[in-house]
């Protein structure tokens, strides 16, 4: 009986996971594809050490950062690939997701301030609960883009 | 130089496999290995199990009835007739591995049950229950059949198995945690689960051991039949049903198994000692 409510509870979660993980992440993907197009006449362009800088009048610093959580049937589905091996692909999305947000996060704080062009952007990630230490909740993903904004 | 933007392509890094179908994959992946796992260890583990030494069985079986024992009544000449009965179960020449040591448990639910180590508790219940001695050296003969099949061995064996595997596969999961701990682990090392064939051996061991004995089988499955039939108190069978399910079809094969055996069914009925009930056999109010 108790082990009939523990998978009831169980079966619940994954369905209730994979519905609004799906749906959240169909809205995320609509928003990011909207402000992309968007945002898409400001190049972002890398610059090396000693390759020189262009003429600007004034740069500054713009960081972007987004956190995201995983859902309970991306959790599982990737427990489950832990024991098999290969490629976790229920996490691709979220990790895409995470670094077009933050991207686009720092771009338009950037547009705003009037910046033409963003130089050497970065993008950085960390993981926040669940897998690190012993707290087995379901986890969550930063991803921090940041790059030097020019006018 | 002039910039233009482009349209950025999409689904570069996103693997476009349905996450459903990647998760079935995954989910009948690990099942099916499992099972397999289980299966074959768990055969291992009775072919090793029925090789573990006397002594050492004593060991584990002394470990493992304790939490069993503390309703135990001790010092009742109860225990000794039970003993006696069970000891004359056994047919000439046979011999059972370890001495058998009978526990009397002051319990209301009926039931009788043998462990590792040759334990053999006896509740209560049951002796406040069964109407004539065939009765209960049916039941008796039935735990005993278990034994001499080495069936609690087997049974802690293929526990341990099932405590690896999950365990492993616990161990696989942890880092994202989260998934039920479906079986209570702990207690699952004590639960005695016989298969089906081996309840049958045992009901076919102790309905012959009953025969010999007595020179007939009659009276001897009064007993549960009136368990099939449902005419005790359910609730306080409950359990004897679940540890020994036991069906109309298991009492047809017994009467199946006296007519092929031509055993005869229609005999005089061995009375119980008067006052089994009661402690010590003394006379007592009947408990109701
Ligand atoms: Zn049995």
């Amino acid at each position: 009986m108790d082990a009939l409510v523990q998978i009831l509870f169980f079966v619940v979660l994954l369905i209730l996971g994979y519905f609004w993980g799906r749906y959240f992440e169909k809205r995320h993907y609509k928003s990011i594809l909207r402000r992309e197009k968007k945002t898409l006449n400001i190049p972002i362009v890398n610059f090396g050490a000693k390759q020189s800088l262009i003429d600007v009048q004034e740069a500054a610093l713009f960081a972007g950062s987004v956190v995201i959580s995983i859902d309970y049937f991306k959790m599982i589905s990737a427990a489950f690939r832990n024991l098999v091996g290969g490629r976790v692909t229920v996490y691709e999305s979220l990790l895409d997701r995470g670094r077009r947000e933050a991207l686009l996060r720092m771009k338009e704080d950037a547009i705003k301030w009037g910046a033409n062009q963003i130089l050497n952007v970065r993008l950085e990630t960390a993981t926040i609960g669940g897998s690190s230490g012993n707290n087995s909740g379901p986890g969550s993903i930063e991803v921090i883009a940041y790059g030097t904004g020019v006018k | 130089m002039k910039y233009i933007p482009k349209k950025i392509p999409e689904g570069i890094n996103v693997t476009s496999r349905h996450p459903l179908l990647n998760f079935a994959y995954l989910l009948g992946t690990v099942v099916a290995v499992s099972i397999f796992i289980f299966v074959v260890l768990g055969f291992v583990a009775e072919w090793l199990v029925i090789r573990v030494s006397p002594e050492t069985e004593t060991q584990i079986g002394d470990m493992l009835v304790q939490p069993a024992l503390d309703k135990e009544i001790t010092d009742d000449k109860r225990i000794q007739y039970i003993e006696e009965l069970l000891n004359s179960l056994l047919i000439p020449g046979e011999t059972t591995r370890l001495p058998l040591q009978v526990h009397l448990i002051n319990n209301d639910v009926i039931n009788a049950a043998i462990t590792v180590g040759g334990h053999v508790l006896v509740h209560t219940a049951l002796l406040e229950t069964v109407k004539s001695e065939n009765e209960l050296a049916l039941v008796l003969g039935h735990e005993l059949g278990h034994f001499q099949a080495h069936d609690p061995l087997k049974s802690l064996g293929r526990s341990l198995v099932f405590l690896t595997v999950s365990s492993i596969l616990g161990v696989g999961m942890s880092q994202s945690g989260g998934l039920p701990k479906i079986i209570p682990l702990t207690s699952e090392l004590t639960n005695l689960n016989y298969s089906r064939i081996q309840e049958r051996a045992a009901d076919i061991y102790g309905f012959n051991r009953v025969v010999k004995h007595y020179g007939h089988g009659g009276h001897s499955l009064d007993f549960f039949e009136r368990l099939a039939k449902g005419e005790s108190k359910l609730q306080k069978v409950s359990q004897y049903f679940l540890t020994h399910p036991l069906s109309q079809d298991r009492i047809n094969d017994l009467n199946a198994e006296a007519a092929k055996q031509g055993w005869k069914m229609e005999e005089e009925v061995t009375p119980l000692p008067q006052w089994l009930h009661c402690s010590n056999m003394k006379p007592c109010e009947q408990a109701e």
